[in-house]
């Protein structure tokens, strides 16, 4: 039974009031122009009305997908039509064997006044419905867009807090704090990586239009700075041609991708890695990819959240024209890659 | 005053000798007789030198400073070297275990060598509690148990990637599609391994060949059967809940 108790999902006592009360009315008006009674009249109608109703509710219900649901409910309307005819016709106790030749211009009218009646109604209804739809799809619609924006104010709040290390920068320190009484020259050189760092790292600087070389600039004096601090374990290099330099590049991705292979690839392994900044514009799209030779990814390991900034910032500033993509670097390591639009 | 032998385990080269410097200036009995990049081989260190002091930097990739400390128990003081760790140094204020900031501050390691010197001899304290502590409060667990990153291949490439970006997952005869916002691609691992390794709250099985991301999905509406479907984000495929899983999404 609950099995099938769908179909009649929607006949609620508002539908069943709304018929009778139609069903009034069309009598009201169609009495005028018979000789029948009133009485006589209501019951036809509300017996049209009533088996209408139950078989238009069955139609939008049903489940298929052969016919549009509209014509389902037409034909439900005729169906009911003469159905309710042949079910008043019994409650008057009349003869069923008579209404196709004696009172067949009788019978005619009942059914005719019923289908007009029923396609009024369900026109009418499914107007109401695909106005009803039409605003929630623009509900929907708005409340993407609330989102969008929400996630490119949350992507803009999340550059702005982005904070230096302060375990980077008091390790820094401690290495210039040696280097200074050791090396002097050396001190100078990691001093003035660490001063570009700061600058290009400060939040104020973050949001103005930046350019690939700025960036570029930026992960050279952080990589700098870590190849004193971890010594012989690390090494670097930068492949990025001259003329790619100004084109335009969103701030503080590359330093994301670049503080990522140190922290999570060269870092982590106690042998010696090597990492390479790579960029190379082809077809229409400019491809900066961070390349380490670290102990790769696991598939447990966590720390996605930077990279899902990077994702989140890409989309609200270009859209589905550019990417982050994570690849695996044979034989270990990993390559990361942010593509935009050239 | 006898010698007193101590080991120097931080990663960075250039701290190391550092701090061995500095102590040699204010501890001039003290022997530095090994230096340590992280803390494997705490053990073998321990049998050849039998140290009677450990400086620990905290942050070492391998063994860490935790780990190592643990690993030494009471066979030797150990003193933790940090460059900024708020919670570590709560902890250390609280305990009976010494602690250096770096950068080195003279006089504030000059304190630290004369309670090293009045404490040598004795006998060193049992760190478990403390480090057990700062293990958790630093967050330094091995990682989720739960699967984070999915390998793909993408023609001769390995593409990682990470499962929130995963619309759902869809056994494809032998092989499982990945689906994402940004295109799709197949994997070896079946649905019923992806099940037991994702994490159950985010990712849900809907059908016997189908794992959704519940955070992608945009609504669900009945369908034929007793069945539902699934409309999602950023995507125009809708995908079947059969009538096993449809529980999952009533009355809610």
């Amino acid at each position: 039974m609950k099995s099938i108790s769908y179909l009649l999902e929607g006949l609620t006592i508002k539908r069943v009031l709304v018929v009778s009360l139609i069903c009034l009315g069309a009598a009201a008006i169609v009495v005028r122009g018979v000789l029948n009674t009133y009485p006589d009249l209501l019951l036809s109608a509300l017996c049209v009305g009533y088996t209408s109703m139950v078989l238009f509710t069955i139609a939008g219900n049903i489940r298929q997908h052969l016919v549009p649901r509209e014509a389902m409910q037409v034909l439900a309307i005729i169906a009911g039509s003469f159905l309710g005819t042949i079910l008043a016709t019994i409650l008057k106790f009349r003869d069923v064997s008579t209404m196709f030749t004696e009172r067949l211009a009788g019978v005619s009218i009942t059914m005719g006044l019923g289908f007009g009646f029923g396609c009024v109604v369900v026109a009418m209804y499914n107007l109401r419905e695909k106005t009803a739809r039409d605003r929630e799809q623009l509900l929907r619609a708005e409340a993407d867009r609330q989102k969008l924006e929400k996630n490119v104010l949350e992507a803009r709040l999340a550059l702005l807090q982005a904070q230096v290390e302060p375990h980077f920068l008091f390790n820094t320190l401690a290495n210039v704090q040696h280097l200074v009484q050791t090396d002097p020259p050396e001190a100078a050189r990691v001093l003035d990586s660490l001063i570009r760092y700061l600058r290009a790292a400060m939040p104020q600087m973050r949001e103005s239009a930046t350019n690939l070389g700025r960036e570029i600039d930026m992960a050279r004096a952080f990589l700098e700075i870590n190849r004193v601090r971890m010594g012989s374990r690390m090494s670097y290099a930068i492949d990025v041609p001259d003329s790619l330099k100004q084109h335009a590049f969103p701030p503080m991705m590359l330093i994301s991708l670049v503080e990522n292979a140190v922290k999570h690839g060269v870092d982590p392994c106690c042998e010696c890695g090597s990492i390479t900044i790579r960029a190379a514009a082809a077809q229409g799209t400019l491809r900066v990819s961070v390349e380490d030779t670290g102990e790769g990814i696991k598939p447990k390991k966590g720390g996605g959240v930077g990279l899902a900034n990077i994702r989140e910032r890409l989309k609200a500033l270009y859209g589905p024209s550019a990417r982050l993509v994570i690849e695996e670097r044979a034989p270990h390591g990993v390559v990361a890659s942010i593509e935009v639009p050239a | 005053m006898s010698r007193v032998a101590a080991v120097i385990a931080d990663d960075e080269p250039l701290l190391r000798a550092q701090l061995r410097s500095r102590l040699s200036r204010l501890w001039p009995e003290l022997d530095v007789v090994r230096e340590m990049e992280n803390g494997r081989d705490v053990d073998a260190v321990i049998a050849e030198h039998n140290p009677a002091l450990f400086f620990l930097d905290i942050h070492m990739p391998g063994v860490n400073g935790l780990e190592c400390a643990r690993a030494i128990g009471d066979r030797a003081h150990v003193v933790f070297v940090t460059a900024f760790d708020q919670y570590a140094v709560e902890a250390f204020e609280q305990g009976a275990v010494d602690y250096v900031l770096k950068p080195f501050d003279e006089d504030r390691l000059a304190i630290t060598v004369d309670r090293l010197k009045a404490r040598i001899g004795t006998r060193p304290s049992e760190l478990e509690d403390l480090v057990q502590k700062l293990t958790s409060r630093l967050g330094t667990r091995p990682g989720s148990e739960h699967l984070r990153w999915i390998k793909a291949s993408v023609g001769s490439n390995v593409r990682l990637i990470p499962v929130e970006e995963v619309m759902f997952f869809q056994s494809d005869e032998k092989y499982t599609r990945v689906v994402t916002c940004e295109g799709e691609s197949l994997i070896r691992k079946p649905i019923r391994e992806l099940l037991d390794e994702l994490d159950p709250a985010k990712f849900w099985q809907i059908h016997r060949a189908t794992i959704v991301n519940v955070d992608h999905i945009a609504s669900v509406r009945r369908g034929l059967k007793d069945q539902a479907e699934i409309s999602l984000r950023d995507h125009s495929e809708t995908l079947v809940v059969s009538r096993a899983f449809t529980h999952l999404f009533k009355q809610m």
